[in-house]
């Protein structure tokens, strides 16, 4: 119990004590046994204020202080830092907020909003007796970073994190780097060639000793929080020796007999059982398809000495500071017959369109035939009112157009229609859109509701539409090629990324951040970032963008090399608890595990995952958890003083007649007031000149120098030329 | 169901200049033009069939002759599209296309046919002076005899059928159901936009002092065509009827100096892109006018028979215009505009039944 607390009573000019008798508030409550100081404050904020709070905290010893001024959004911070200069505990001091909660809302009945901030008050005063010294839990962060996803936003985050001298793994799960990246050919707006964007990080990454790349990767396991997080990976092995020289591996390739599909060029053609998904992959070192050569003994028997099918999967254990996810997306797989999709000849989607020019260098052959016109469908997979995918992938418009200009560029002789449902090329993309018009692609718009239907007529596809430009008519595209310009998707292994991790997911089934604005890199999880398109459908610039964001908020973190938390956490009390697991299963930040303690099974608090949401305490049957700052004894305390009977005098004459002799000291004045009177210095002025000569906005000035006029530190002093605006004069008797 | 054909832009781009694809259907076009209404997004809607290359379409429009290129559609297109000029080029495209003989649509795309067709009116012009031993009289007769005949044969045998073609692709193929007595009553239309351009007068930014002209000339070119082929100018005693053709002939030369020299100076919208057509258009009316003029000064003063050449350029000017210009050049407008006018009353009349 506090015996020796302060209550300090804020009028914020004006804004609380024109409705609540702060006054009367004070010398009541300085009555009571165990409050030491009393005081109401012009503006308890005010660098004056604040000096005598801690000149009062030393000079009558308090142990607690409650302030009453408005919310704790505002000053929670600002009183915490007094009280820890005056040499207290910042957590023995209760914020009560006696503005926004009683005089802003209760300002018709004055009385009442009075008799509300007395209750509030009284049980700030209760809180504060039965607090707690507290001290901030500091975290030892790791100077390590784990990377999932050796993509563009991968591999840009491994560079800037090594460059500031912090370990780096980056996890790919790929053989190769590069992701959906090395897949395109050039890429919009920088005209470079996908697989040149990543052959140059690949080789910055491998000038910086610091950062180890794992490919043919998996993460298996996630235990510990920031600061150390232990994980486990799986590391397959590639099954080539890794001591024969490059031009013996090469020749084994070569001569190696067996073709199978090849996932990387989206089934267009085969590729041989020993790979590379392409001549420039990296790193530099070919794959063994294990399982699909197994049954050439021959051939293995023959290369024995290149081949090593009996290498094992390796576990390592890695210790991480932070974690950052690039795990990017998965391209939408329109479903067998959408659109006519793997059921008419001829209908690929873009991406695979997209391989299919890197595979045909000088003439566009698909199915034997040459392709003369493309038909591209927009929006498929994506914007579905009705399916799972609502969102807008907000690249595919743009890569659809630049994938036109390319074809012609390429091909020259090719005709591009473009049916789609609206035209996103935003930004700088626009200029794209506008050379795609100017070379004689043509446009068509379709609704939802009346999906294009595509038909085989003879040799070639037939597009009918009801074309939104030419008053919904009925129109047929003759074409070679329909290409399905598909959407992002999320990826179908970002489920197991976000249960090892505990990353929340959104509706969209992409991974959340804390605040698409505030916090968009940040997750729940402390310690774990997200970039790219794991969190949503980006392009190249913006998946780097929000990458290096995400690496400068770990680089940030790493520097400092330790976390300090709030100390507002979950307790247990080890005697109460019999582990059962209820609250363990409602924490959504899986910061409660078991634990063994004095060989019983108790529940235990991660101090570093543990947000103090509170949600664990009222489910355990035993009663063994408490908040700390919100203890049970303080919240009884709390409500008891609300619930006490209060005497308070009502003033005569109501609010409006508060006296101007109360006039405020001058170093009470806030230092708006300060600036005010300054700029009025010998004369007269009306609120647009004090406005314009303080550079204070002109609102504020009125507000200020009404609150001012009351108090009786300035007066009116006649109206201008035009009669729009009263001088005011500094108040010579306020001194 | 339509086919959208892309390759329609490259025959089109023959007849004149067209930018469709800079066009992103903002529709701006449409809202600045009068002759737009809630059925007919016009000319926006005309623009987008030439995009897709709907020729159907395009030929069951008679949207095209109602346009007098007042150029506001192509002052508010904010990427320079030129919706107007696509209009001209569109007529001059329907134009051949109802052309039987496929001759019109010869002479627009192709600039050395043109020449080659007036060189060689030129030369039989000179065969025939040179089998009348150059005699004035006679060859002043045959030239007589020559627009009688010519008159006839073209009315006959290039207008009629063309008109015939036009009525079947815009009433009769658009499956327009209208009652004869709606013809009769239409006809009215037919006759004074034929004289007057009064469709003109509808569009709201006019130019009333080219409308003016437009319509003296119609009027002096018509009545000279009668003086000199029912009155016979050039060889009659009657004092009225040579100053009438006097007076017509200088009109026709005055007003198409001034519509020449707009068409060099570019000063109004639809002056900006002149064509090949236009050109011949304006200028042998132009010089018609003038020879006419001369040839009957030179009468009056007794000169004619020391400068036969005046009559023989002025033959010559006759025949490349009756042969040429008037059955497969620009001046067709004059029917194909008020005939559509005709049409589309019949239309409106035939959709209120």
């Amino acid at each position: 119990m506090k015996e020796r607390i302060g209550v300090y009573i804020c009028h914020c000019g004006g804004n609380i004590s024109d409705y609540v008798d702060v006054e009367e508030l004070s010398k009541m409550f300085y009555k009571e046994d165990n409050i030491v100081v009393s005081k109401n404050v012009m503006f308890v904020c005010a660098d004056s204020s604040q000096k005598a709070m801690i000149a009062d905290i030393q000079e009558y010893k308090l142990d607690a202080i409650v302030v009453c001024s408005c919310s704790p959004k505002l000053h929670l911070h600002t009183f915490r830092n007094v009280a820890a200069c005056a040499g207290l505990n910042p957590f023995n001091y209760v914020q009560v907020n006696i503005r926004e909660q009683c005089s802003w809302p209760h300002s018709d009945h004055p009385h009442e909003a009075t008799v509300k901030a007395a209750g509030l008050i009284r049980a700030g005063i209760n809180r504060v007796s039965h607090s707690e010294s507290l001290e901030n839990i500091e975290i030892e962060v790791k100077k390590s970073a784990l990377i999932i996803g050796a993509g563009v936003a991968g591999m840009k985050a491994a560079i800037e994190l090594a460059r500031s001298g912090n370990e780096v793994f980056l996890v790919e799960k790929d053989y190769f780097v590069g992701g959906h990246i090395a897949q395109k050919g050039q890429l919009f707006m920088s005209d470079q060639e996908g697989k040149d964007v990543i052959t140059s990080l690949y080789h910055e990454i491998k000038k910086y000793p610091n950062i180890t790349l794992f490919t043919g990767s998996t993460i298996e396991k996630v235990s510990g929080s920031l600061g150390s997080f232990h994980i486990e990976l799986k590391v397959k092995p590639r099954y080539i020796n890794p001591r024969v020289d490059k031009q013996t591996v090469k020749s084994v390739m070569d001569e190696c007999p067996i073709e199978i599909d090849d996932p990387f060029n989206l089934g267009l053609v085969k590729r041989k059982v020993i790979y590379k998904n392409y001549p420039e992959a990296l790193p530099d070192l070919p794959v063994v398809d294990a399982e699909a050569l197994k049954v050439f003994p021959d051939f293995v028997a023959k290369y024995k000495s290149v081949l090593n099918l009996t290498e094992e999967e390796q576990i390592i254990s890695l210790m991480a500071g932070s974690v950052l996810v690039t795990t990017g997306y998965d391209d939408y797989l329109p479903k067998e017959g959408e659109f006519g999709y793997k059921t008419l000849e001829n209908v690929i989607t873009l991406p695979e369109l997209n391989r299919l020019m890197e595979l045909n260098p000088n003439k566009l052959v698909y199915g034997g035939k040459e392709i003369k016109s493309i038909a591209f469908i927009y929006c498929v997979g994506s914007r579905q009112s009705k399916g799972e995918n609502r969102f807008c992938s907000r690249q595919c418009c743009t890569s659809a157009i630049y994938t036109s200009l390319q074809l012609k560029k390429k091909y020259k002789d090719i005709q591009a229609y473009h049916i789609y449902r609206d035209i996103r090329t935003y930004g700088k993309q626009e200029v794209l859109y506008e050379q795609s018009s100017k070379q004689g692609d043509l446009y068509f718009k379709y609704e939802e509701k009346e999906m294009p239907v595509i038909e085989r007529e003879g040799k070639s596809l037939i597009v009918k539409i009801k074309d939104y430009l030419t008053a919904r008519k009925q129109l047929e595209i003759e074409t070679d090629m329909v290409v399905l310009v598909t959407g992002m998707m999320p990826r179908k292994d970002a489920l197991q990324i976000s249960e090892l991790f505990k990353i929340p997911v959104g509706s969209d089934r992409f991974f959340n951040e804390i605040h698409p604005k505030l916090k968009p890199v940040e997750t729940v999880i402390k310690g774990v970032y997200i970039a790219g398109a794991c969190q949503g459908p980006k392009n190249i610039t913006e998946s780097v963008q929000s990458s290096l964001a995400a690496t400068s908020k770990i680089i940030a973190l790493l520097k400092k090399g330790s976390f300090s938390a709030d100390p507002i956490i979950a307790r247990i009390d080890m005697d109460a608890c019999s582990w059962c697991d209820k609250c363990a299963e409602v924490c959504d930040y899986s910061a409660l595990k078991m634990i063994e303690m004095n060989g019983k099974m108790v529940a235990g608090v991660n101090k570093a995952m543990c947000a103090g949401c509170g949600i664990c305490a009222p489910v355990c049957p035993e009663n063994a958890i408490e908040i700390a700052q919100y203890t049970d004894k303080e919240i009884e305390a709390m409500i008891d003083g609300f619930l006490a009977k209060l005497e308070i005098n009502e003033k005569e004459g109501g609010s409006d007649s508060t006296p101007k002799e109360s006039a405020i000291r001058m170093e009470e004045y806030p230092q708006v007031w300060k600036e005010i009177l300054a700029v009025m210095k010998d004369g007269k002025y009306t609120i647009p000149q004090i406005a314009e000569n303080s550079k204070l906005n002109s609102e504020l000035v009125t507000y200020h120098l009404m609150t001012m006029n009351k108090y009786g530190i300035v007066v009116p002093d006649g109206m201008d030329d035009k009669e729009m605006y009263y001088y005011y004069k500094e108040n010579e008797d306020s001194h | 169901m339509s086919k959208v054909n892309p390759k329609f832009a490259i025959e089109l781009s023959k007849y004149g200049s067209n930018d469709f694809h800079a066009c992103f259907n903002c529709g701006n076009c449409t809202a600045t033009c009068s002759l737009s209404n809630a059925e007919d997004s016009f000319p926006r809607e005309l623009i987008r069939y030439a995009t897709l290359g709907l020729e159907n379409e395009l030929k069951a429009s008679l949207k095209p002759w109602e346009c007098y290129y007042c150029g506001d559609c192509s002052i508010q297109c904010p990427r320079q599209a030129e919706p107007g000029e696509l209009m001209m080029s569109l007529r001059r495209w329907l134009t051949s296309k109802y052309d039987w003989t496929g001759l019109s649509g010869v002479f627009y795309r192709s600039l050395s046919v043109t020449i080659l067709a007036f060189v060689l009116i030129f030369a039989a012009v000179l065969i025939l002076a040179d089998s009348f031993a150059w005699n004035l009289q006679n060859m002043m007769h045959v030239g007589h005899l020559f627009e009688m005949t010519v008159i006839f044969m073209v009315l006959l045998v290039i207008f009629i059928p063309n008109l015939l073609r036009m009525w079947y692709f815009t009433i009769l193929k658009p499956n327009v159901k209208a009652h004869p007595k709606i013809y009769f009553i239409a006809l009215s239309d037919l006759f004074v936009h034929m004289f007057t351009q009064k469709r003109m007068k509808d569009c709201e930014t006019k130019d009333n002092f080219r409308w003016l002209e437009h319509f003296i000339l119609v009027i002096a070119y018509l009545s000279l065509l009668f003086t000199t082929v029912f009155l016979n100018w050039f060889n009659t005693e009657s004092l009225f009827v040579v100053i009438l053709g006097y007076v017509e002939s200088f009109f026709i030369f005055i007003i198409t100096i001034d519509f020449v020299s707009s068409r060099i100076n570019k000063n109004k919208a639809l002056n900006k892109f002149s064509q090949l057509s236009d050109w011949l258009f304006v200028i042998w009316l132009m010089i018609m006018g003038l020879t006419a003029f001369f040839v009957r000064l030179f009468i009056d003063t007794g000169i004619i028979e020391n400068n036969k050449w005046v009559y023989i350029i002025h033959f010559t000017i006759l025949a490349q215009w009756a042969l040429i210009i008037v059955p497969f050049g620009k001046w067709t407008h004059f029917l194909y505009r008020s005939f559509a006018m005709y049409f589309s009353k019949i239309k409106s009349l035939a959709i209120a039944q």
